[in-house]
């Protein structure tokens, strides 16, 4: 093997951490995970599905520049083991959540966390991390 | 939380019985009874670290072992590495499989990265990842295909035997369209052996070693670890709301919705 070979190959070997699955969701580096941020709105769609569950949720706060935001959350399997219930979540709920907005300013986000209109609050399951505001 | 009383192995064998006195035959063969065999059973949950609890050394299987790939698969695995993480770091990741709802195969479905359930009927053994509804199937006592003869697929084809409380397990017949474990590179000459065992009545432990003459060097050995889960209901997963689309340069986007 090449001198670099080796570097690149030493390199890699700290790559393989055992607490990061695989699976663990490089798809995740679509969000800003340092700017989360807090909105206020209104359910307009919940999709219970696989491999992600959704919120359509449209801003309560009319004078902010986005009027709707697309925020994903884990899939059923990792809401149901903490704590979600297929219909917690309806059309016409108030929420208040913590996000982490997309990198390229487009109205999606990752939810870190959920504040139910009874004031139940749940997180987005353990790979989506936490909210770091409140 | 649900609660289910968990009586796998004497149900099953109660329907062998039930099906030898009604004269129905289940099909012939050395392994048709389960009759003595270890009981490896259940729901099973990859062993990730529970914070705030102290850690249980037969749970640390430690940093994965660096794969023995060959200087070209080390460079190719290591260039590929280095592409994910520029896409990750512009905020533009690569597509993994789940974004185009494809199940992750063998080996990297026994992550058990979402629950496992092991089911033993005679003469077999039967593996259910919750991830994308995954099933594999272990045939007792059946022999192995040999290398190059096996139809090509996501799991493969396994057959398996006891020795003494392990579950040995042979697998042949991996595409090389599925990504390896962790991405690693892979050829359709890979040959997965397993040895699936209790180490506690509610620890399982999979010690698999990958060989592949083509890609490795020689073999690669690294170990999974489940804890039981008690009375859980596996859940169904139907890829069916796909929203992670990708570009032509492969990174991945968000499909927002329309109003």
């Amino acid at each position: 093997m090449g001198r670099l070979g080796a570097v690149l190959a030493a390199a890699t070997v700290g790559l393989l951490a055992p607490a990061a699955p695989a699976l663990a969701h490089h798809s995740f580096a679509m969000y800003d995970n340092d700017h989360q941020i807090k909105l206020v709105g209104t359910v307009t769609r919940f999709q219970w599905t696989n491999p992600h569950v959704y919120i359509e949720l449209e801003n309560n706060d009319t004078s902010a520049k986005v009027a709707r935001w697309t925020i994903e959350c884990a899939n059923p399997g990792i809401l149901d083991r903490v704590g979600w219930k297929f219909n917690m979540i309806k059309p016409g709920d108030k929420l208040t959540v913590i996000v982490a907005p997309l990198r390229t300013g487009e109205p999606g986000a990752l939810l870190k966390q959920v504040t139910l209109p009874d004031g139940r609050v749940f997180g987005n399951g353990a790979p989506a991390g936490k909210a770091l505001i409140q | 939380m649900r609660m289910k009383p968990a009586a796998p192995f004497t149900q099953v064998l109660s329907l062998s019985a039930a099906l030898a006195l009604s004269g129905v035959t289940t099909p012939a063969g050395a392994a048709d009874t389960i009759a003595g065999q270890p009981d490896i059973s259940g729901v099973w949950a990859h062993a990730f670290p529970r914070p705030g609890q102290p850690a249980d050394p037969r749970l640390d299987t430690g940093p994965l072992p660096s794969p023995p790939l060959k200087p070209a698969y080390m460079a190719e695995w290591t260039a590929l590495r280095a592409k994910q993480k520029a896409a990750d770091e512009r905020g533009e990741p690569t597509a993994g499989l789940e974004a185009r709802c494809l199940p992750d195969g063998m080996p990297s479905l026994m992550f058990a990265i979402y629950p496992l359930e092991v089911l033993q009927t005679p003469g077999r053994v039967t593996i259910i990842e919750e991830a994308f509804s995954q099933t594999r199937r272990v045939y007792l006592d059946e022999p192995q295909g040999k290398v190059g003869d096996v139809e090509p697929g996501y799991y493969g084809h396994s057959v398996g035997h006891w020795d003494g409380d392990a579950l040995v397990v042979d697998t042949l017949g991996l595409k090389e369209s599925v990504p390896g474990y962790r991405d690693i590179p892979h050829s359709d000459e890979e040959h997965i052996i397993e040895r699936i065992r209790l180490i506690d009545p509610d620890i399982l432990e999979d010690q698999m070693t990958v060989e592949d003459p083509k890609v490795l060097e020689r073999p690669w050995s690294f170990r999974f670890v489940y804890r039981r889960m008690k009375g859980y209901h596996m859940l169904e997963y139907v890829c069916e709301n796909n929203r992670e689309y990708t570009d032509q340069n492969g990174g991945t986007h968000l499909q927002l919705g329309s109003h």
